[in-house]
């Protein structure tokens, strides 16, 4: 048996106004090489100017993972030669990091926990973009100088969902601190997985092998797999030092395998430097405790949640796992529901519309507000259950208030006695036969008149009334 | 310490010429700082900086320096704003 071993190291871009070394904006999606200027495109005699922001950002961070801020920290230079980057070097956080000795727990679906490492997360610059056609590639510098956080966790990893669970953990605490908009789509959240096996029982770790720039959670789990399996199988077809030596790899996602970058390897000697034309980062211990003042974080709501409304530990962590859905749940809560119900028509109901178009909680045509209204209504009953699923049906196509949607689909359930008691007594005098078999013991057939009265007020009857009155009627 | 001058023509981008003259000046170069190697430094807190103070802030606010397009300009090659480059073989 082997035992995996995984470390992982994540790029967050911080949303900063502007980059880390210049003034230039950092907005997404600009018309190419528009948000330049002297330093991010390296002309001679431009010098770096730290952004504040990106430095309380990343202590930000250090907070929420209980990790150590340091007073001092270093900017180096990266040499490499690639035209995304036109100074020929990267500054980045290598001697030492602002951020280093943190830690995060990983949740598993059976309700224990695990505690994961951070070994240090620094600050550095991001690179422009390339486009690559027939015969030149075409380079956009828009994103060059976006300030990056590079969080390194500790090989504290031994499987692929723990990798999976780690980064959305991750990903959740950024998205919480709004240090980052964390979109791996946008590749605003990256990461590179370093992977290894050792036999069971065995000191000394494995080579290691980094896979690089990957950027969904599915493929995250396909590239661990795909590399474990390959170790593995070099390992016992005795050829794991012939085919398993450090190096980066690339994740193809049209096949599902990774492949060798040697190339690159080869010149990969950074000759790291202290920048000469920065100074070293020093914060002072009030700048420190100033930027400890951080929202409240996944962990923290979850137990809230569950200490103060009585949430199942489960229903808790799935909503607040994302931003947006603990935001939208609370919201719901503002309007006067119970947490019950709200949990429910969120987790359940919503989600499983939601998840049938394809859509996020932001694109969800039921606002707050809405499903709120629609708990609102089922809790006076002014609906009922299959009334409030109609309701929700229908409002996810049409843009309505949930007042006139009730009254156009004739929702309104009826809680009036009198109204009631007059469908009861005609179903009841339709059906004398089974009136008697009823009285005569057969006590089975009390559901069919509960089915009769709803089916003859077309489901608006109130379920439980009709309930009360039958058994009053029926003695 | 040897100088291999074909992995520093690779590493800094530039041709040497007369690579064994070359060579040697680097060789004397290193020769010339390797007594500072005498020096016993772990006592001593890593320099990395010999100013004194740290290194500047300023607040997050953005400037368009509008010079995006007279660098295009005199880049050697561009198309539609974009620098065009040798093709990269990734």
């Amino acid at each position: 048996m082997f035992e995996i071993v995984i470390g992982l190291e994540v790029h967050a871009q911080l949303n900063t106004k502007t980059k880390i070394f210049c003034s230039c904006p950092t907005s997404f999606n600009e018309h190419q090489n528009s948000n330049t200027c002297p330093t991010c495109l390296a002309l001679p005699g431009a010098l770096p100017v730290l952004n504040k922001e990106a430095v309380n950002k990343a202590m930000m961070f250090g907070h929420a993972v209980n990790a150590t801020i340091n007073e001092k920290s270093i900017f180096n230079r990266k040499n490499y030669f690639y035209p995304d980057n036109p100074k020929a070097y990267q500054i980045s956080q290598f001697d030492v990091a602002i951020v280093e000795d943190g830690e995060l727990m990983i949740d598993f679906e059976d309700g224990s926990s695990k505690r994961v490492g951070i070994t240090r997360a620094h600050l550095e610059e991001d690179a422009g973009k390339n486009t690559h056609e027939a015969n030149h590639s075409k380079v956009d510098l828009n994103r060059c100088g976006t300030p990056l956080l590079e969080i390194v966790s500790e090989p504290d990893m031994r499987s692929a969902e723990e990798a999976v669970l780690y980064l959305k953990k991750l990903h959740s605490i950024v998205r919480y601190l709004d240090i980052s908009d964390a979109n791996m789509q946008e590749g605003s959240f990256r990461c590179d997985v370093n992977i290894s096996i050792r036999p069971e029982g065995q000191e000394e770790f494995g080579t290691r092998v980094e896979v690089k720039n990957m950027n969904s959670f599915k493929f995250i789990n396909q590239a661990i797999n795909y590399e474990v399996n390959r170790q593995i199988e070099a390992y016992e077809d005795g050829v794991y030092e012939q085919e398993v030596v450090q190096e980066t790899r690339l994740f193809n996602t049209d096949t599902g395998e990774t492949r060798s970058m040697r190339g690159k390897e080869e010149s990969a000697d950074y000759r790291y430097f202290p920048d000469p034309d920065l100074l070293p980062l020093i914060v002072t211990k009030a700048d420190i405790e100033k930027a400890g003042n951080i929202p409240e974080l996944p962990d923290e709501k979850k137990q809230r949640y569950i200490d103060e409304l009585g949430i199942r530990a489960y229903d808790a962590t799935v909503i607040c796992a994302d931003k947006a859905v603990a935001n939208y749940f609370d919201e719901v809560l503002e309007c006067g529901v119970s947490a019950k119900n709200a949990v429910n028509y969120l987790t359940n109901e919503l989600n499983g519309l939601l998840n049938k178009e394809g859509l996020t909680i932001h694109e969800s045509p039921i606002d707050a507000q809405k499903l709120g209204a629609i708990i609102k209504n089922l809790e006076d009953d002014t609906i009922n259950g299959k009334g409030a699923k109609k309701l929700l049906e229908f409002l996810m196509g049409e843009q309505t208030e949930v007042d006139a949607a009730i009254e156009k689909l004739g929702l309104k359930q009826v809680s009036d006695d009198g109204a009631i008691l007059a469908i009861i007594d005609e179903v009841l005098s339709n059906n004398e036969d089974k009136v008697e078999e009823y009285k005569g013991g057969k006590e089975k057939l009390f559901g069919f008149f509960v089915g009769q009265v709803m089916k003859a007020s077309r489901g608006s009857a109130n379920p439980a009334k009709v309930n009360e009155l039958l058994r009053e009627k029926l003695g | 310490m040897e100088i291999d001058i074909e992995k520093l023509e690779k590493l800094s981008n530039l041709k040497v010429q007369n690579k064994e003259e070359i060579a040697h000046q680097l060789q004397d170069i290193l020769e010339y700082v390797e007594n500072l190697g005498e020096l016993d430094t772990d006592a001593i807190e890593s320099t990395f900086s010999t100013l004194e103070g740290g290194t500047p802030v300023r607040e997050d606010v953005p400037v368009h320096s509008g010079v995006a397009q007279d660098v295009l300009k005199q880049a050697p090659n561009a198309q539609d704003d974009y620098f065009i480059v040798p093709n990269i073989i990734e």
